[in-house]
């Protein structure tokens, strides 16, 4: 198969990256190994804000929906349940569908794979019933199933604090939250309020000790104040946060930087989210952990370069485009924290020697010359 | 730990290793070993580790594997279990045509006590069932196995630690000089002095040699390895390609490509590799591939291991070999007795480096 | 967690194992790895990389930033032998028997 831009990944950054491109021009494919399109959006029934303004505000679900549904009039080919496995000498992505294996030959590619849940570890952590708390969430909200009876949350970040919440909503009882942090790392007021009046006990500075039981978890012992206490549990969701995948990027012999506040090791990459690689581009999750806005408006940044670069858009436009995404993305990201956005530009500096100089203003502006 | 040594050994591989292992066991010298990374990181950890014999030619150099290969029991009462199996090798052909050759390798092979039969298909099909019943038939032979190439190099390392060999990882060596009869061995992170030098690096050897002004007639080769998810017992014997591991995963490959040091495995290889797989075992079909490796092998230009002294320097040696895990016995040996008492029990002309200026002259 | 706290679900490896390597003198994902077996399973180290990194971070007291992730590998899913084979031509895939089998004349050139 040929095609200018092939997508990795048909989540919200894959989505929006094929719209922008498709939109100016560029003969687009997607593949997801996934059946269906939208990613982790598929899970998020909450009401997601701080998106671009284009989107207003929307639940995740929804926004899915306008994602796919934008793409209907476009010259995108998607191609579900097929996975990137590697690549061929000639830069050629291999991607299979389970029967066969097929080359494709693109002009451009944008990886967008997203991010894995971090693992932790306690003893008695590989016993089933313990789970990431993305993966409780894809069973209440896609599965429909409700994971457990009696839970414990790991972790405070938002999104922990997030699946605490709907898991009370599905009429789990939440026995506590437990994190090793002395304090609640998520921010959003209105879950933290929520869990509260719910009555969901808190153990901060704290830890498992101990899960136990006899094929599946049913007893957790967490360690506090220098006290020990048991519960009965059946289902723990560890919720300590997202890391970048890696290995996609790897294959197609990117070079990575660390970067603890984008969540660890990721792909390097310039203003234009173009990598070390020349003509692979990143997007979402994969360049950095962060919220739904800028996962969407990374991609935007990418698929406008593409468009430059393969004549869908002048520079000219492209310029004007990209500025005004970094804008709002810094707008965005900020809100929340402004180190997310530091280490962005941190990581766009050390790798490109002559940063785009309209840009350079506008990140010095940002950043207050760092 | 003290900068003046004996020998030091450069490249701590299965070759180094072994070497550093089998001349610590008088315990008369004092030994260091460099590697550049740490042990299995670089060709030895990469391999399908065959201890493969029957079809190696010329036949003395067959013989020469032989005799390795007969070292391993007696290697293993020494050092510990290294999984050490003779599980009789089989290579197979699809094509009549072939036999004669097959009878001829036989008959040379004879002549050095490599005993080969050569099978018919219906005989193939009997010692290994899942073979593909395409195959015309097969050269077999009772010497040849494989073994766990990461035990082999951790045990040798740790009996080499108990002589008191000294072992210095993640240390490339970066100059080498010589200073008033020994050398200074200058690495990222030490100086160390030595009266005799090892180069056993590998495919990197050609890098180690320049350090010392010599050229390494080597080419670096990258085989790339298939690694099935951990299967039912399929295939008993070292079959000529891929061999099932005692976890069940049944490792596949043999590709050669010219690309430097580059490690990486492509598609391309990969789904030739498959075929491969499926052409020698159909029920492979329904396996899956977990991961895919690649190694940088070394080849001497002449496919001839290099054994012995460099010829124009003093005190300074290389052992170098593409099949350095079937090797890896004899090579320590012969390197022991060449530095202890300065000859070998096996005549070295054919395998030292000088015999390459010799075939110039040739020319 | 405890000595016996698994770290790599796939093999089975626990702490202990883990810090064992890294005592004698492995330093790296990779090295640990191919001493142990930790991240060689079905998963290949997507669960555990991060977990083992924090590990040498704590026991050799170098910051996460300098312990690189492991060597990733194709295929990045596992995929079936039939899935793979395609229709072009072998070529750098070879058969051990055509390579060894004796040529008129080795024996004169040594």
């Amino acid at each position: 198969m040929e095609t200018d831009l092939l997508i990795v990944g048909g989540g919200p950054a894959g989505l929006h990256a094929a719209y922008v491109a498709a939109s100016n021009g560029i003969k687009t494919i997607i593949v997801d190994e996934s059946f269906s399109l939208g990613g982790q959006l598929r899970q998020q029934t909450q009401q997601l804000n701080n998106l671009p303004k284009q989107f207003g505000d929307q639940t995740g679900t929804a926004l899915a929906q306008t994602l796919i549904e934008r793409l209907t009039n476009l010259d995108v080919t998607v191609l579900l349940k097929h996975t990137m496995i590697g690549t061929y000498k000639d830069g050629r992505v291999g991607v299979s569908n389970g029967q066969n294996t097929i080359p494709i030959a693109a002009k451009k590619v944008i990886v967008a794979t997203g991010a894995a849940e971090e693992a932790f570890v306690f003893p008695g952590w590989t016993l089933p019933g313990v789970m990431t708390a993305g993966a409780a969430q894809i069973l209440m909200n896609r599965e429909h199933v409700i994971p457990g009876k009696n839970a414990l949350v790991i972790g405070s970040n938002d999104f922990a604090l997030e699946v605490g919440k709907q898991l009370v909503e599905n009429g789990v009882c939440l026995q506590g939250i437990v994190d090793n942090e002395v304090q609640l790392v998520g921010k959003k007021a209105e879950t933290v309020h929520f869990l509260k009046e719910a009555g969901v006990p808190v153990y901060l500075d704290s830890f498992v000790k101990h899960a136990s039981g006899s094929g599946e978890v049913e007893k957790v012992i967490i360690s506090y104040n220098n006290t020990e206490e048991e519960m009965d549990i059946d289902l723990v969701c560890i919720g300590k946060g997202l890391t970048p995948i890696l290995e996609p990027f790897e294959i197609l012999n990117c070079d990575f930087t660390y970067e603890k506040e984008l969540g660890g090791w990721l792909p390097q990459y310039s203003t234009m989210m173009e990598t070390s690689t020349s003509s692979i581009y990143v997007a979402g999750n994969a360049a950095g952990i962060t919220n739904l806005g800028p996962i969407l408006l990374t991609a935007e940044i990418a698929a406008v370069s593409v468009a430059e670069t393969l004549n869908g858009l002048s520079k000219e436009e492209a310029n004007v485009k990209r500025e005004l995404s970094w804008q709002e993305l810094y707008r965005l990201e900020s809100a929340e924290s402004q180190n997310a956005f530091h280490a962005r530009v941190n990581l766009m500096r050390s790798f490109q020697d002559n940063v785009d100089a309209q840009l350079t203003q506008l990140f010095n502006m940002f950043v207050g010359g760092v | 730990m003290s900068n003046q040594y004996d020998v030091v050994i450069i490249g701590s591989g299965v070759v180094g290793s072994s070497i550093a292992f089998h001349l610590s066991e008088s315990r008369q010298k004092e030994i260091l070993v460099i590697d550049k990374d740490y042990p299995l990181s670089g060709t030895s950890g990469s391999t399908q580790a065959w201890v493969w014999v029957h079809n190696k030619t010329p036949s003395w150099y067959g013989e020469l594997s032989m005799l390795s290969a007969e070292l391993y029991p007696f290697l293993e009462r020494k050092i510990g279990d290294v999984e050490y199996k003779r599980t009789g090798g089989i290579a197979p052909f699809f094509s009549e045509s072939d036999r004669d050759s097959a009878r001829r390798l036989a008959e040379k092979q004879a002549e050095v006590g490599i005993e080969i039969d050569v099978l018919n298909r219906d005989q193939v099909l009997e010692k290994e069932p899942a073979l593909s019943p395409n195959i015309a038939g097969a050269t077999f032979s009772k010497i040849d196995g494989n073994v766990n190439p990461f035990r082999l190099v951790e045990l040798y390392i740790k009996a080499a630690k108990k002589n008191h060999v000294q072992f210095s990882f993640y240390n490339p060596v970066i100059a080498i000089k010589r200073n008033k009869g020994m050398f200074k061995v200058i690495t990222k992170n030490d100086v160390f002095m030595a009266k005799q030098v090892i180069m056993a690096a590998g495919p990197w050897t050609k890098e180690v040699g320049k350090l010392l002004g010599v050229d390494i007639p080597v080419k670096q080769v990258r085989g790339q390895i298939l690694v099935t998810e951990p299967l039912a017992p399929l295939i008993k014997h070292t079959i000529g390609g891929m061999r099932q591991a005692d976890n069940g995963e049944v490792l596949i490959g043999y590709s050669k490509e010219e690309v430097g040091y580059d490690r990486r495995t492509t598609l391309d290889v990969i789904q030739d590799t498959a075929k491969m797989a499926v052409e020698y075992l159909p029920d492979l079909a329904k396996a899956n591939i977990v991961r895919c490796f690649a190694g940088v092998r070394v080849i001497p230009n002449d496919g001839l291991p290099i054994l012995g002294p460099v010829p124009t320097i003093d005190n300074a040696y290389i052992a170098v070999m593409h099949s350095g895990i079937t090797l890896s016995p004899i090579v320590g040996t012969v390197m022991t007795e060449l530095l202890m008492h300065g000859e070998t029990s096996i005549d070295l002309k054919k395998l030292r480096l000088d015999r390459f200026n010799e075939s110039n002259s040739y020319v | 967690m405890d000595d016996s706290t698994i770290v790599c679900k796939c093999e089975e490896i626990n702490l202990a194992e883990i810090e064992t390597a890294i005592k004698s003198g492995a330093h790296t994902f990779d090295d640990i790895k191919r001493l142990t077996r930790c991240g060689m399973g079905p998963c290949q180290a997507k669960v555990c990389s991060n977990l083992v990194r924090q590990i040498i971070s704590e026991s050799l007291d170098k910051p996460l930033s300098d312990i690189r992730p492991p060597r990733m590998r194709m295929p990045l899913k596992p995929t079936r032998i039939s899935a793979l084979v395609g229709d072009e031509e072998s070529s750098s895939v070879i058969s051990v028997f055509s390579e060894s089998a004796p040529k008129e004349g080795d024996e004169d050139h040594v």
